[in-house]
């Protein structure tokens, strides 16, 4: 990811959980517990970039003798079990928003750092079904293409509108300028055709 | 310098790229051979039928000097035929676009041989193709279809072979039916490792339309599959087998 990619700095922020694997000094105020040390196993939610440093960056300064990382991370609770599991049954029924406002970004970072077959095949699944979802609604929003037969979608524009609402409100950030391009597209097209006329 | 537009033709940029196809046209008054720079136009003697680029039989029909004869595909019972290949025979791809121009073989009866493989100058991209006159096949959609069907309803809708808003009202069911099946092809990209979207027959506005969505989600689907397809290629320069099917684009040569 880009170094000043405005997204890719939002992701970095993210949570994740972290377990300390020694003891340091003063920074017990991470854990509740001011003025002690920091116990080795002590879980603490550390920032991506931050938990990535610590986690990559080996102590061979000397003090360990296998040079064995700081910290040792998990997957964010956004990527948990029960996600996964929910996007294998339904992908378009999950709100990604909810989890995590760049979730694909946050996923694919995790990807980057460790293995994890599963999560890559679920995950583009999910994003391919879910973007169908979303060119549909692109069209629908902007009230463009109901005249004439709809055979394709699912109804009056009315039946679509409150089950719309509720996914494209949980879309993450990438989904959303997906979506805005689609609606773009669609819309152009509507007005291209009311003006062909003038031309 | 950096254009706000996204990559790709406008509509209207397109619209006006479909303006070079040619149609038939039937003069209503003479007109002498006029010096164009892609050629001569030929001298319009009616009732003799014309072939002009379409700009310039809007122009005259504007003008009321002559009448634009619509192309056979779009006749009513061709496009409910088309509508109905799209709906019932084909719903996972598009109506295939029309054949290129043949002749037939003098010396091997009962063949045709393609006007390409005789002639090495025949150009066959869209605008230069005769796919909009009155010897067009019907039943194809060529690749302008729908800037050509629609300009052709707006300023010459008298002169067509059914009442306007019937020809309108299956254009635009058409439109409907192709942009549902655009939607839905990206679905290709999501199981197997290399998925191909068949995207043969699609025409120039539907592209440009849903230009910006395809490559969104193509880029999308790249962007998580990043890691692994950098494992991958990590595991190949060491030469170290792996059990991924990998296909046929591993071939940049690291």
């Amino acid at each position: 990811m880009s170094y000043y990619d405005i997204d890719s700095i939002l992701t970095d922020a993210e949570k994740i959980p972290c377990t300390f694997q020694l003891d340091v000094p003063d920074l017990g105020y991470l854990d509740n517990t001011p003025t002690q040390t920091l116990k080795t196993g002590s879980r603490v939610a550390l920032p991506l970039w931050l938990a990535e440093m610590l986690a990559i960056a080996s102590s061979s300064g000397g003090l360990d003798e296998q040079g064995k990382s700081f910290v040792t991370f998990d997957l964010p609770p956004a990527l948990g079990n029960d996600v996964v599991q929910a996007l294998k049954a339904d992908p378009r029924a999950v709100p990604l928003r909810d989890q995590s406002a760049h979730f694909y970004g946050l996923a694919t970072h995790m990807m980057d750092l460790s293995e994890e077959q599963e999560l890559a095949t679920v995950l583009r699944k999910t994003y391919v079904t879910r973007a169908t979802e979303i060119a549909l609604h692109a069209r629908k929003v902007g009230g463009v293409g109901h005249h004439g037969k709809s055979s394709a979608d699912e109804g009056s524009n009315l039946g679509v509108g409150g089950a719309g609402e509720e996914f494209l409100r949980g879309l993450d950030e990438r989904e959303r300028r997906l979506f805005r391009k689609a609606h773009d597209g669609a819309k152009a097209g509507k007005e291209w055709m009311e003006n062909v006329k003038k031309h | 310098m950096a254009l706000p537009m996204p990559p790709g033709l406008t509509h209207a940029e397109v619209a006006f790229l479909a303006e070079m196809e040619m149609v038939t046209i039937v003069p209503r008054q003479r007109l002498e051979s006029i010096d164009l720079l892609s050629g001569q136009t030929p001298p319009l003697r009616p009732p003799h039928r014309a072939q002009l680029p379409l700009w310039l039989a809007l122009l005259l029909k504007k003008q009321r000097r002559a009448n634009i004869v619509p192309p056979p595909w779009l006749h009513p019972a061709s496009l409910s035929e088309i509508i109905h290949r799209e709906t019932k025979e084909n719903p996972q791809t598009f109506s295939p676009p029309p054949p290129p121009p043949a002749h037939a073989n003098p010396h091997d009866p009962g063949h045709a041989r393609r006007l390409a493989d005789a002639d090495a100058d025949t150009i066959l991209s869209p605008p230069f193709q005769p796919s909009c006159t009155a010897s067009a096949p019907a039943g194809y959609l060529p690749y302008h279809w729908l800037e050509v069907a629609e300009a052709l309803l707006a300023h010459a809708g008298d002169d067509m072979a059914a009442p306007a808003g019937e020809v309108r009202s299956l254009l635009r069911d058409l439109v409907e039916v192709r942009a549902a099946k655009m939607r839905s092809s990206t679905s290709v990209l999501g199981g197997a490792e290399n998925g191909l979207m068949e995207l043969t027959g699609v025409g120039a506005i539907e592209l440009a339309e849903s230009r910006g969505f395809v490559l969104g989600v193509v880029d999308g689907v790249r962007k998580i599959g990043a890691s692994a397809e950098a494992a991958r290629r990590e595991d190949e320069e060491q030469g170290s087998g792996i059990h991924d099917d990998g296909g046929s684009d591993d071939d940049m040569g690291i």
